[in-house]
């Protein structure tokens, strides 16, 4: 047990590695944070609700980091696509702070953080499920008419419509490839740092999608782009929720040793196994996480009375992150032994990589 | 308990009953009355 006091309650320190750890495997492993379970999973915790948003977000800013550089290595960013946004989004992280503080002043903030987490998870869940299918349908129509499948491609038109507003100032993005008016990119960087100053998240879960069927970029460039604006956002989203004495850097501490092996962890891991593939299998891991969530509003909304609620809220919520390590974890092994020509389960072979 | 291992879904739900187990084992063994 470790006293955290400026959160004002006592939590085992391991819960905090935890959660660090399995943000950190995630992250390194599918390129996105996830650090949308983290404000959820620290309300069941305990923690209130603009601590948890605080903690998260100041965690998030120095993984975000190293992260970035790795991406500028690798010419993921795009610097005018990025700079354009960097306005849009320290706007929209003012913002969602303020929202956040306003909640805290009613006394609030966990049940409307709780409640809006529910409706975000399942709503990623959701668009990870309805765009895994319609890609698959895509590239099955691709292969049956013979014609080459690109290392990506869109399936939205949303893109098109966005370039073709005529809105000055009009901006060339030469990495990324795209011509778009600069208000188009401002505004999903508002809408993103609302989100990210609200829940005290990267926003990387929004931005990304965003980035890539609003505004046309591919991919890669939209990730990489994306880990760049969350350094910003969350080296300003930090330093607000600090000042609101929203952060307990002990906290933060311990998330960001976890998240340290984590990372590592998941970095190793993209080599042995197929990412896209698990990333539609471990979204069902959402359903682990959202049922915590909604668990844990319901023992709120009832007064903390009904114990077994915030029982299987706990449970759901560290289920989700132990079936997320042992996952990875045991995929990793089974990767090792087809590597070696041992046998494996016959639906190992499709998900991971031979050489 | 092959079907647990041969099948993908068989492998999920075995995962996912070890998990559920283990954070409700933890819940009661540490965190139990102690959680705000």
């Amino acid at each position: 047990m470790f006293d955290f006091l400026i959160a004002g309650i006592h939590v085992p320190i391991f819960l905090l590695v935890l959660t660090g750890f399995t943000v950190g495997i995630v992250g390194g492993f599918i390129g996105v944070g996830g650090g949308y379970m983290v404000t959820p999973a620290l309300i069941v915790f305990g923690f209130p609700g603009y601590m948890a948003s605080g903690i998260d977000m100041t965690h998030i800013a120095g993984k975000g980091t190293i992260a970035t550089i790795r991406h500028r290595q690798l010419g993921n960013i795009d610097w005018v696509l990025a700079l354009s946004m960097i306005g849009g989004t320290m706007l929209g992280v003012e913002l969602g702070v303020r929202i956040l503080n306003w909640t805290k002043s009613i006394g609030l903030s966990g049940i409307i953080l709780l409640a809006a987490s529910v409706i975000i998870m399942a709503g990623i869940f959701i668009y990870t499920q309805l765009e895994t299918r319609r890609s698959h349908k895509k590239i099955d129509e691709l292969s049956k008419e013979g014609k080459a499948i690109g290392r990506e491609f869109t399936v939205s038109k949303m893109a098109q419509f966005f370039q073709r507003i005529p809105i000055y100032p009009i901006v060339r993005c030469r990495t990324a490839h795209l011509v778009v008016s600069m208000w188009v990119i401002v505004g999903v960087g508002l809408v993103t740092g609302v989100l990210a100053g609200f829940f005290g998240v990267g926003g990387g879960f929004i931005r990304v999608p965003a980035l890539v069927y609003i505004v046309g970029s591919t991919t890669h460039i939209a990730v990489g782009t994306d880990l760049l604006e969350i350094v910003v956002s969350g080296g300003y989203g930090a330093l607000r929720q600090s000042m609101s004495g929203n952060v307990d850097m002990c906290a933060v501490l311990f998330m960001i040793v976890g998240a340290m092996f984590g990372a590592q962890f998941g970095s190793i891991a993209t080599s042995y196994v197929r990412g896209p593939a698990i990333r539609y299998i471990l979204s069902y891991s959402l359903i682990l996480a959202t049922t915590g969530a909604l668990l844990r509003f319901l023992y709120l909304m009832t007064g903390r009375k009904v114990e077994i609620l915030s029982f299987f809220a706990v449970v759901f919520t560290l289920g989700e992150m132990i079936f997320l390590g042992l996952f990875i974890v045991s995929l990793v092994y089974f990767s090792v032994r087809h590597r070696h020509g041992r046998p494996v389960p016959p639906w190992i072979p499709a998900l991971v990589v031979r050489e | 308990m092959k079907w647990f291992i041969d099948s993908m879904l068989g492998y999920w739900i075995l995962l996912l009953v070890v998990s559920l187990c283990a954070a409700a084992l933890i819940y009661e063994i540490w965190l139990k009355g102690t959680l705000a």
